[in-house]
């Protein structure tokens, strides 16, 4: 059974759409993921153009990262203030994100360099993962916790206009969460990505915010980052595929709550190592794409229709 | 109008007009309607014709059947290694090009006779011939001859690949000598508008009579109201894109605050 994609302009299995949204939603539930990194690409894979699969993304992370946010609210794990510090980066981040993709669109070069993009970010997490995850492991086998430091001091402490951000318990400038929260919007923009995977780290360790706030802030700056991003590719790149987006929404948020069901059951450390090979993989078909010689130098595409 | 009745009708006025050749046309379709379960369709198109009766119609007349789709604009791009890395390169925009080409013929036409009476668009590929100026090109940094050869080919070649372009032989069904069939393949791929179907009759390598038609092709149902919304009210739809993700999160949260007291 298959269904036609309006603005992707194609016809594809919807049980293969349920499934991709719903394996996505899976693991996102389960390591607290965006999944928009694993989404793009397979959507990419799958025959949808670059644009549609980038805008669409950020289409379903909007529903994902809401989810998410509320259960982080309702434990009191959100700090707002950061939140709204990071989206003002995040907002202008994104404009400049949305020009440069279809600046790119008119170049005709998208498609490689989301590929370029794809590749190092997907290398990079992939790596970090494994290696994480095998120390975990390693650590387990032999019986020993891992001490963490709980909270660090660095520049970020230094510059002027400094804030209070009580929740995180910080008093640090608000130009670091503004850069961080630039740089999340372009790759938002570009990629069709929340940005967790990027955010997270750099909140802990550029702004030294608590572990425990961090998810919960960073999926409620996610939300308005991806709405905009939503919006702003709806109305310049036309590439928002509602009908796409909507079967991929049930999917993932119904995936999402499996995932967390099963992250409090499983062992996580050996499903992680798992989805590092996974995504090691994607970007392995990635690279390959770009690397390997086309049967076809030539492509073709419609600038404009007279109707 | 039924084919049979239609076609004695036609025969009858061919009977009046013995004296020289004549060529009489019909189809069964003004509006072709493509929706999302479209997966293509042959459309008929039928006629008679009448030839000179002193000379045997076999090797001497021939018919030949255009069918031109809408116009657009479109580019092709050339990939190039970069340091192992195939970037999209060099570019050609081509405007004005049918988005549909269809070109039947009952015997062989051959290239040279396309182009005396200035017939196709497939025909050029094979000829140096090509005439350059009845296309409105863009060559970019893309200066030399053969090079140019290499982006007229690829845009050939990439619409015969997406089944737009074809170029056949012998799909026309002659019936009694003066009837003429032929199913055409409309594939799912084609764009919508106008398409003008073009029929010519050939004596002695002479375009004896000609005539044409137009026919609509349109894209229906719900995808295709999702497809013009999203063009003409990219904010609402853009808005309503957002809604519906915004709703569907928040039933969501609900569904696992219910799910995780049970």
């Amino acid at each position: 059974m298959s269904i036609y994609l309006p603005i992707a302009e194609l016809s594809v299995n919807i049980i293969l759409l349920l499934s991709i949204g719903g394996v996505v939603g899976f693991l996102s539930g389960m390591f607290g993921l965006g999944g928009g990194f694993l989404m793009t690409p397979i959507l990419i894979f799958m025959g949808i153009p670059t644009n549609v699969a980038v805008a669409t993304s950020a289409n379903q992370i909007v529903a994902s990262s809401i989810s998410g946010t509320i259960g982080y609210w309702r434990q009191g794990l959100v700090d707002f203030k950061m939140g709204g510090v990071l989206l003002i980066g995040s907002f202008f981040g994104s404009i400049l994100g949305v020009w440069i993709f279809s600046r790119l669109v008119v170049l005709g070069q998208i498609d490689t360099v989301i590929s370029i993009l794809y590749f190092a970010l997907l290398t990079s997490i992939g790596l970090i993962m494994l290696i994480e995850s095998s120390q975990v492991i390693r650590d387990r086998v032999r019986r020993k916790t891992v001490k963490r430091k709980i909270h660090y001091h660095n520049w970020a402490h230094k510059l002027p206009f400094k804030m209070k951000f009580y929740k995180s318990k910080l008093y640090i400038s608000a130009i670091p969460p503004i850069i961080i929260g630039f740089v999340i919007g372009i790759l938002s923009a570009t990629m069709g990505i929340g940005g967790t995977f990027i955010l997270i780290p750099a909140m802990i360790y550029f702004l030294g915010m608590p572990t425990s706030k961090v998810i919960g802030t960073s999926l409620f700056q996610i939300i308005f980052v991806t709405a905009l991003v939503t919006l702003l590719h709806a109305t310049t790149t036309f590439a928002v595929d509602a009908v796409l987006a909507f079967f991929l929404i049930i999917a993932s948020v119904i995936g999402a709550q499996l995932g967390v069901l099963a992250a409090n059951k499983l062992r996580g450390e050996e499903i992680r190592a798992l989805l590092a090979i996974i995504v090691l993989g994607v970007a392995t078909k990635i690279a390959l794409d770009l690397l390997v010689e086309p049967k076809e130098i030539f492509n073709i595409s419609v600038i404009r229709a007279f109707f | 109008m039924n084919f049979k009745i239609f076609l004695l009708i036609n025969l009858f006025i061919l009977f009046l007009i013995s004296s020289a050749s004549a060529l009489v046309i019909g189809s069964d379709e003004e509006e072709i309607y493509i929706d999302a379960n479209f997966s293509g369709k042959n459309l008929l198109v039928f006629g008679a014709f009448y030839s000179d009766p002193s000379q045997a119609r076999d090797d001497k007349s021939d018919i030949l059947i255009e069918v031109v789709g809408p116009s657009e604009d479109v580019v092709i791009r050339k990939k190039e290694s970069f340091f192992g890395f195939w970037l999209n390169s060099k570019s050609v925009g081509f405007n004005d090009v049918p988005g549909f080409y269809y070109l039947s013929s009952t015997n062989v036409i051959t290239n040279k006779f396309l182009n005396e009476n200035n017939i196709g668009l497939l025909n050029k590929k094979d000829t140096q011939l090509i005439d350059w100026s009845a296309l409105n090109i863009d060559w970019g940094n893309v200066k030399n001859q053969k090079e140019k050869n290499t982006f007229y080919d690829a845009l050939i070649r990439t619409k015969e690949s997406e089944d737009v372009y074809r170029k056949v032989n012998g799909e026309i069904e002659i019936i009694d000598g003066n009837l003429f069939r032929s199913y055409i393949e409309i594939p799912n791929t084609v764009p919508v508008g106008q398409y003008k179907v073009n029929l010519y009759l050939i004596i002695d390598n002479k375009i004896s009579n000609e005539y044409s038609y137009n026919f609509m092709v349109t894209r229906v149902g719900i995808e295709e109201a999702i497809y013009s919304f999203s063009k003409n009210y990219p904010l609402i739809y853009g808005l309503i894109s957002l809604l519906i993700a915004i709703l569907i999160g928040l039933s969501g949260a609900e569904v696992f605050k219910r799910f995780r007291k049970v």
